[in-house]
């Protein structure tokens, strides 16, 4: 993907927010675009987060999430400096990750 | 070979899908993610409980949905959800009127909160449900939606 996935993480209390923005068409595959024309579908079927290289987070995705997929997710026990990275696997085999460090709010 | 490089070597998950029913290609992650695209190809709400085995899923009130009552815009509603059923393991959405109403499933480790925001689709006025599993048991909420402009039409 051109583009690249923002990833944010705040500690709030114990706990520790994880804001992620992946750009992507999440094309259905059931969609007409406006020249009547039905794009093949092209969305992300796995997503993974990972703290300091542990995976703690995995889901699987269907057509059904919007464009540009958002997600907030919360982790417990987390401190500044703790390191935490997202993966994502498209239906056509692409694939997208970032990470970063969670900062004291 | 590594299971990435085979995928993209194959191109497309679907093709996939037999090997990974017959356990053939066993995903290497500590959570135990459920690899099997066939309740993704649900097209009914009633499917999707039965290839997750969630059918029997008990009504409670442990689990919170936020949703819009009216969703102006169905190509992105806001969706909240948070169980506070202890050892939740995962969380599944679930859009009945959706051509492919399984809309996502996610595991949680025990270090994360069994909470999750995100936008889904909605293609018309319908209910949303959340599955949440704890202990091999099942729990559900649902919320009906109001959609104004439907999220998977020819726009």
């Amino acid at each position: 993907m051109s583009e690249p996935i923002k990833i944010r993480a705040s500690i709030k209390g114990s706990e520790g927010e994880v804001r992620v923005l992946m750009p992507h068409p999440m094309e259905s595959g059931l969609r007409k675009d406006p020249s009547g024309r039905v794009p093949p579908a092209h969305f992300i079927i796995q997503v993974s987060l990972s703290l300091n290289g542990r995976p703690v987070i995995e889901g699987a995705l269907g057509t059904s999430v919007s464009a540009n997929p958002l997600f907030a997710f919360q982790l417990k026990d987390v401190k500044a400096g703790d390191r935490v990275a997202v993966s994502w696997l498209d239906n056509t085999g692409q694939k997208g990750s970032a990470e970063t460090v969670f900062s004291a709010s | 070979m590594k299971r990435r490089h085979f995928l993209k070597a194959f191109g497309s998950v679907s093709a996939l899908a037999p090997l990974i029913g017959s356990g053939l290609l066993r995903p290497g992650q500590a959570l135990a993610v459920d690899f099997n695209r066939a309740p993704f190809e649900a097209k009914t709400p009633a499917d999707v409980l039965r290839l997750t085995g969630t059918g029997a899923a008990e009504a409670t009130r442990d689990i919170f949905l936020k949703v819009p009552e009216v969703a102006e815009n169905g190509a992105s509603v806001p969706v909240e959800i948070s169980s506070n059923i202890p050892g939740t393991t995962r969380l599944a959405v679930i859009i009945d009127k959706n051509p492919l109403p399984l809309a996502l499933q996610f595991n949680f480790g025990p270090e994360a909160v069994p909470r999750l925001q995100t936008r889904l689709r909605m293609a018309e006025s319908s209910r949303l449900r959340v599955v949440a599993t704890a202990g091999g048991k099942h729990y559900t909420v649902f919320r009906d939606v109001k959609v104004t402009i439907g999220g998977c039409g020819d726009q």
